[in-house]
């Protein structure tokens, strides 16, 4: 076979497979119908039970619906629009599948719908609405028109009825006629006549009763109907995002296992967590014992207070003696000098202490880039400060002294979030 | 003389088809004539814009192979123009098939190309990979012709329930009845090719068998693309709980089949320890 004979003979091939006509059933069993989305498997559709129908949501628009059989064949589809909905029925031999996409900015759903092979009673059903269909105005929507098909079907069926009942009059009118040439009086005959116009209005009456109530009672049925659907579009989508948060959920327990997989011990902490521990230790063992130094400075400084005041009181007697006479023994008015001078002394070590507690506390302060002035001043505040000189970028601040050593009060400072760097000498 | 008539007569034929298929259809049923009636002339139009992308891309050679390549893609856009197009009523049929191809052709990777894949056993292998993805049967073929594997044993792999594995009997059977042929009449393999496919395989089989492994991978990573995007390879702990915890079952049988290298990792989850061989090599099949 040439080149060209053998292109032809493909070319043939492939003609020939696309002028048959697709069809569904095999062997006389129907098979489930693929779906495909922008030629993408993502589901089936079956005769009865659950899979009747199948409902997609995606992010991405819909390009394309697709129907195929279980060995490739493609029964039908539909090209979506790119914003809306499109609507299609396509037929499958005696069965349908009924396609609803919408797409919208946020990505397209789509409806699919199967629609099996009425039964003989449900065809019987359609004929005679079909008939009465030809009475009643088509509207678009489906259930609209059912109802309407139904509605149509009982104004048939009143019209007969009517139909029925003019009948019954002419012949009753008839009987009259002969009745009247048979010698009967034209008063009882017109009572007669009357009394049933009267019965037959009532009958018409009590019909109209009767369709009003279907009316309504259809009415009722689309309106129910309605809300039905809104309800499985609901059901349905809080149904998909269940299922979203679902494998959700377990992609991040698998994330985690795997994460936590590597690690030998689970029960030994993390390396970074330990030195973080043993340093608030050495932290707290270091506030403690500042906290039991600086109350033993405090016990210090109250028992030199008492001593000064004894002091102070003994130097007042001491200088009032010598004011009231002079001491004979200069050797000791020399060792009273000497006391003296000592407690001075000691009134200079306690003045100093005191000093020291009262005299404010300096240090230097850098803050991280974008602190506001707003939060500088809050944190001076905070710390119970007041703001000095700024130099270089750098901010005097004075505070009462810390109840823990500089170095360790300036590395809580630098710990601070808005702070960037702390120290004492400027 | 007859013959120059005779050619003349097709173009005037040809000129008329595509000026109907210019004008307006208004219904379903119109749009089905007009194009039944244009076929050749389609087939023709998107064979020729896919031998151009080809030429565009510099993906095109003067020989037959390239030629079956266009025309099975041709082919392949006509008969979705044929079932889409009736939705699309009322429109003018010709610029329709044109904005479809070219909307194909402006998606990455629009079709499966490696020249490789335009040989006897590259169409063969790429044929059955592009027929699984959109044929069930095919993709349970797929373990037919990549291991050799029967029904039950696809049943035993892929760890299905009873329901399910009902589907896999019918799925055999439908390939071995029609599927196959059908399948190797739309990639274009004539007899004789198939028979020196069959002779390649005894005679070499090793290295036939290498050779279907290295085309093989290169079609199912292209073709695996069409999976649903939650479809990815997965590890051995995380197939074992999916076969343990009897959830996923397309995800089972969709995934193992076009990838053989998760095929080799959740090897022997699905079979409870009944399957005690090594880990399955490719072992090609040409007929089913």
């Amino acid at each position: 076979m040439s080149y060209e004979e053998d292109l032809e003979a493909y070319r043939s091939q492939l003609l020939q497979s696309l002028s048959s006509p697709p069809s569904r059933s095999v062997s006389g069993v129907l098979e489930p119908i693929q779906v495909y989305v922008n030629e993408r498997r993502v589901g089936e559709l079956e005769g009865a039970g659950m899979d009747a129908t199948l409902h997609v949501k995606s992010l991405d628009h819909i390009e394309t619906i697709q129907l195929r059989t279980e060995d490739g064949t493609l029964l039908g589809g539909l090209v979506a629009p790119e914003y809306g909905y499109r609507t299609s029925r396509i037929q499958l031999s005696s069965d349908a599948v009924e396609l609803c996409v919408h797409n919208t900015a946020q990505g397209g759903s789509l409806n699919a719908v199967f629609v099996p092979k009425p039964s003989f009673w449900s065809r019987m059903g359609k004929t005679l609405a079909d008939v009465a269909d030809r009475l009643a105005i088509r509207r678009p929507d489906a259930a609209i028109a059912h109802s309407m098909r139904t509605v149509a079907f009982t104004q048939a069926l009143l019209a007969v009825m009517v139909v029925g009942l003019v009948l019954d009059r002419v012949a009753t009118w008839m009987g009259s006629e002969q009745m009247l040439t048979s010698g009967i009086q034209p008063e009882a005959l017109r009572t007669v006549s009357v009394t049933e116009m009267g019965k037959l209005e009532q009958q018409l009456g009590e019909l109209a009763r009767v369709q009003e109530k279907v009316g309504e009672a259809l009415d009722l049925q689309v309106k129910g109907m309605a809300q039905l659907h809104q309800t499985m579009a609901k059901l349905s989508s809080s149904h998909e995002s269940v299922a979203s948060r679902v494998v959700m959920v377990k992609e991040e327990m698998e994330k985690r296992q795997e994460s936590l997989e590597p690690e030998t011990d689970r029960t030994t902490p993390h390396p970074a967590s330990r030195g973080a521990m043993v340093d608030q230790e050495q932290l707290e063992v270091a506030i403690s014992s500042l906290t039991e130094d600086n109350a033993k400075l405090s016990r210090e400084l109250a028992s030199l207070e008492e001593r000064n005041q004894t002091l102070t009181a003994k130097l007042h007697m001491a200088s009032m003696n010598a004011s009231k006479a002079v001491d004979p023994n200069p050797e000791r008015l020399l060792a009273n000098q000497a006391d003296v001078a000592r407690t001075n002394q000691s009134l200079q070590v306690a003045e100093t202490l005191q000093n020291s507690q009262t005299q404010p506390f300096l240090f230097w302060v850098t803050f991280s880039e974008g602190t506001s002035q707003e939060s500088i001043d809050q944190w001076v505040h905070e710390k119970k400060g007041r703001k000095g000189s700024i130099n270089e970028g750098w901010q005097e601040v004075r505070i009462v002294p810390p109840a823990v050593p500089p170095n360790l009060f300036l590395e809580q400072i630098r710990g601070e979030k808005i702070v960037k760097a702390a120290r004492i000498s400027e | 003389m007859q013959n120059t008539v005779s050619k003349s007569q097709v173009m005037a034929d040809q000129t008329v088809t595509v000026s109907r298929l210019e004008e307006v259809v208004s219904t379903s049923d119109e749009f089905d004539r007009v194009v039944a009636q244009a076929l050749p002339v389609l087939l023709d139009r998107a064979t020729g814009y896919t031998k151009r992308f080809l030429r565009e891309t510099g993906q095109w050679n003067d020989d037959i192979e390239h030629e079956k390549f266009a025309l099975r893609w041709g082919s392949e856009y006509l008969e979705r123009f044929l079932v889409c197009g009736r939705s699309e009523v009322p429109c003018r049929p010709l610029f329709l098939f044109d904005s479809l191809v070219a909307k194909q052709h402006s998606k990455p990777e629009p079709f499966c190309y490696h020249p490789d894949l335009l040989r006897p056993l590259g169409r063969f292998l790429d044929g059955l990979v592009a027929r699984a993805v959109v044929s069930r049967d095919a993709l349970i073929a797929l373990y037919r012709h990549s291991y050799g594997w029967g029904a039950g044993e696809v049943i035993a792999v892929t760890g299905l329930n009873g329901l399910e594995s009902q589907r896999i009997y019918k799925n055999f059977r439908r390939w071995r009845e029609s599927g196959w042929q059908r399948t190797m009449d739309e990639i274009g393999l004539t007899k004789t090719e198939l028979a020196e496919l069959t002779s390649q395989q005894q005679r070499q089989r090793q290295r036939f068998n290498g050779e279907a492994e290295r085309l093989i991978r290169v079609a199912q990573a292209h073709y695996r693309k069409s999976e649903p995007d939650h479809y990815p390879c997965l590890s051995r702990s995380q197939w074992r709980e999916m076969f343990t915890q009897g959830y996923g079952c397309d995800y089972r049988i969709w995934h193992l089949a076009l990838c053989l290298d998760c095929m080799q990792t959740a090897w022997g989850l699905g079979s409870n320890g009944s399957l005690t061989e090594e880990k399955p090599r490719l072992e090609l099949l040409v007929r089913p």
